[in-house]
């Protein structure tokens, strides 16, 4: 079925709902910026906040980011794959409505309720507030990210339909035949359907078990005799949760693949090495949670040396494939330095830079002594705000057809890079003084790392405000663009 | 200390790799009439990569998976014999007895929770952590650390517990011997 049909069967445009979840991501990612820059202040105590106050803000933007990650991620996916296989508009929009009730339930369980259990809700602590929030406001919180699961797993479970209709099989939209040299890698998925189905592979099974543990959470709020086994939710939470986060990752990195050769004229190069990485990826994404749960000494040794040497792995296709891929596509190619090239650019740098502070605290004998500093926000804004964030950036970018001249928006750039790469700085050194994360109130010989962290920050909010800003005054230019035949 | 360690590696590592990109970004123009032979070239580096990093990564994890924290309490050998500690967490406080000791003791702590998920670590005098495990509901985490020094330690609670999750500290004295 030619995308022409599909788009003939909806009265909505699809480009505009793309443009939709782009518009709301830009607008809450600033909103949660600036949560997050009210954080480094109050430890920096350049501003002073209650800290069931800073808690709850806390709460908000790590479960604000989180949505908007997957928001704009699964949009740059969907606008790629419908090239590719049958979507439904209705369906992309009907995801967007639930994430929207879900954020009001969430925001109301924060700034009206005072829930503040932070956003991986791990229990029992939602239902332990010590009298900080009702246990309604522990449930609307719940409740949001069930509506916002309940969303995504529509949006994944339509591509899949999409993408068995062409392909007949997962394993096929995988290339897994490729991967292992029984089949023409000329004869695999293009990659954007190969992305799309590791991710809604893993998303399905990972938002799956999360509203498990959301329901299992809900019931023992207001059923306190209703127990769980504490460390069973704990893999249940962090398996979600780790799965869904690397997802948006994966998602993002479909504009790199698809943006990138446009402007190096080149195409992007899907060997066997290619398809065997996202294979790989599948597998290791889904075993290696358990890195998260190194220091939990009750969990069978066998899963946690899993956790280690499966985190080391994980670096491999990263490295060795995308990264790689990337720089000789980059290479000796004549490209013309515009924004957009250079943010999805940026976005696999920050995701390889990243990849090694991450190795380092998925190996015991440094988890020992760095689980839960300030290492661990150090390692994932630098996959995060300098690798997914702007590869969903460029996007946004390419979409307003950005020239190699656009001034203000370099301004934008550099601002953004150098603010963002002073912030994670500010966080890894401090890790490794072993400053807590998660703590309301520092201490003196904490407060210049964070005081460095809160000027990282506001350079990056003012580059990404330029950036985001072009976006919109460049938004009927995107809207009206057509998508290649 | 293993922060340090892993701090020098890490930025080496990072600003090597970012080096890297900004060196490919600037070399992107002249474009090159005939790529092949560079690519080739690269896949052949990539091999090499491949190689270096399979070292590195053998060599780290066969190394450090024989320093794993994990201990049977029941294959204690009288040897190494460990002062058995309570370390109890609740929603905000440590109770931890005994906490004194004397250097060269290694103590055997047991860490649970009364109420949600807590995090102990263990702080050295020069405030650095030495030694973590979380505490669980349900659950007693055996953590074994043989005191080097002598001063105050501290415990802080390094699982986010709620409103006063950073003032949950307690003090440990170890004394010469």
């Amino acid at each position: 079925m030619t995308m022409a049909v599909a788009a003939g069967r909806t009265a909505i445009n699809p480009r505009a709902a793309v443009i939709g979840y782009l518009a709301v991501s830009g607008i809450v990612l600033l909103l949660m910026m600036l949560l997050g820059l009210m954080m480094r202040l109050a430890q920096a105590q350049w501003i002073a906040v209650p800290p069931n106050f800073f808690y709850m803000v806390m709460t908000m933007h790590g479960a604000g980011m989180v949505g908007i990650a997957g928001l704009s991620s699964a949009a740059v996916m969907w606008h790629f794959v419908r090239r590719y296989v049958p979507v439904s508009t209705a369906v992309f929009l009907t995801n967007l409505v639930f994430f929207l009730i879900g954020a009001v339930l969430i925001l109301g369980a924060g700034f009206i309720g005072g829930f503040g259990a932070a956003w991986t809700f791990l229990f029992p602590l939602p239902a332990h507030s010590g009298g900080l929030w009702s246990v309604n406001a522990a449930a609307s919180y719940l409740f949001g990210l069930v509506f916002i699961g309940v969303g995504f797993l529509l949006l994944h479970l339509d591509i899949a339909r999409g993408i068995l209709s062409v392909y007949g099989g997962l394993g096929a939209a995988l290339g897994v035949k490729q991967a292992f040299g029984l089949a023409d890698a000329k004869d695999g998925p293009p990659p954007a359907v190969t992305a799309s189905t590791m991710v809604l592979i893993v998303n399905i099974l990972g938002i799956l078990l999360g509203a498990a543990v959301l329901v299992v959470s809900l019931v023992n709020l207001y059923v306190p005799s209703f127990t769980f086994n504490a460390l069973a939710a704990k893999n249940m939470i962090f398996f979600f949760g780790h799965v869904f986060i690397n997802a948006t990752i994966y998602m993002s990195v479909i504009a790199v693949y698809e943006i990138l050769p446009v402007y190096a004229h080149r195409p992007w190069k899907t060997n066997w090495a290619f398809y065997l990485a996202w294979v790989l990826s599948t597998v290791f994404v889904l075993t290696v949670y358990t890195h998260h749960l190194l220091m939990d000494f009750a969990m069978p040794t066998w899963a946690l040396v899993a956790g280690q040497v499966i985190s080391w792995l994980s670096g491999l296709p990263v490295l060795l494939v995308t990264a790689f891929g990337t720089l000789t596509v980059v290479y000796r190619s004549g490209l013309r330095w515009n924004p957009a090239a250079a943010l999805v650019f940026l976005g696999v740098a920050g995701w390889s830079i990243g990849v090694i502070p991450a190795i380092a605290d998925g190996t015991i004998a440094v988890n020992s002594v760095m689980h839960n500093t300030q290492w661990v926000p150090g390692h994932f804004h630098i996959y995060l705000l300098l690798g997914m964030v702007a590869m969903v950036l460029g996007f946004m970018t390419y979409l307003t057809n950005p020239q190699p001249r656009s001034g203000f928006a370099w301004t934008g750039y550099w601002l953004y890079v150098a603010g963002g790469v002073i912030f994670v700085l500010a966080f890894l050194l401090a890790g490794s003084i072993s400053v807590p994360r998660r703590y309301a109130v520092h201490i003196a010989p904490w407060l210049p790392y964070d005081r460095m962290g809160s000027i990282g920050a506001s350079l990056a909010i003012v580059g990404v405000l330029i950036l985001v800003a072009r976006f919109f005054a460049g938004i009927r230019t995107a809207a009206s663009a057509k998508d290649p035949s | 200390m293993i922060q340090d360690t892993v701090w020098g590696v890490s930025i080496v590592l990072m600003g090597a790799l970012a080096l890297v990109f900004v060196w490919v970004a600037s070399a992107a123009k002249p474009a090159v009439a005939n790529y092949g032979p560079i690519v080739d070239a690269a896949y052949r580096i990539r091999v090499w990569l491949f190689g270096l990093a399979l070292i590195a990564l053998i060599g780290t994890n066969y190394k450090t998976l024989g320093e794993l924290p994990y201990v049977n309490a029941l294959a204690q050998s009288p040897a190494t014999a460990a002062q058995p500690v309570q370390a109890v967490a609740e929603q905000w406080a440590w109770t931890i007895t005994p906490s004194t000791f004397k250097v060269g003791q290694t103590a055997e702590f047991h860490v649970t929770t009364k109420d949600v998920n807590h995090g102990f670590a263990l702080y050295d005098p020069d405030f650095r952590i030495v030694a973590e495990t979380q505490a669980m509901p349900g659950y007693t985490n055996v953590l074994r650390y043989t005191f080097s020094k002598p001063g105050t330690y501290k415990v802080l609670c390094l699982e986010y517990c709620g409103v006063a999750h950073h003032a949950m500290m307690a003090e440990i004295k170890v004394t010469d011997r």
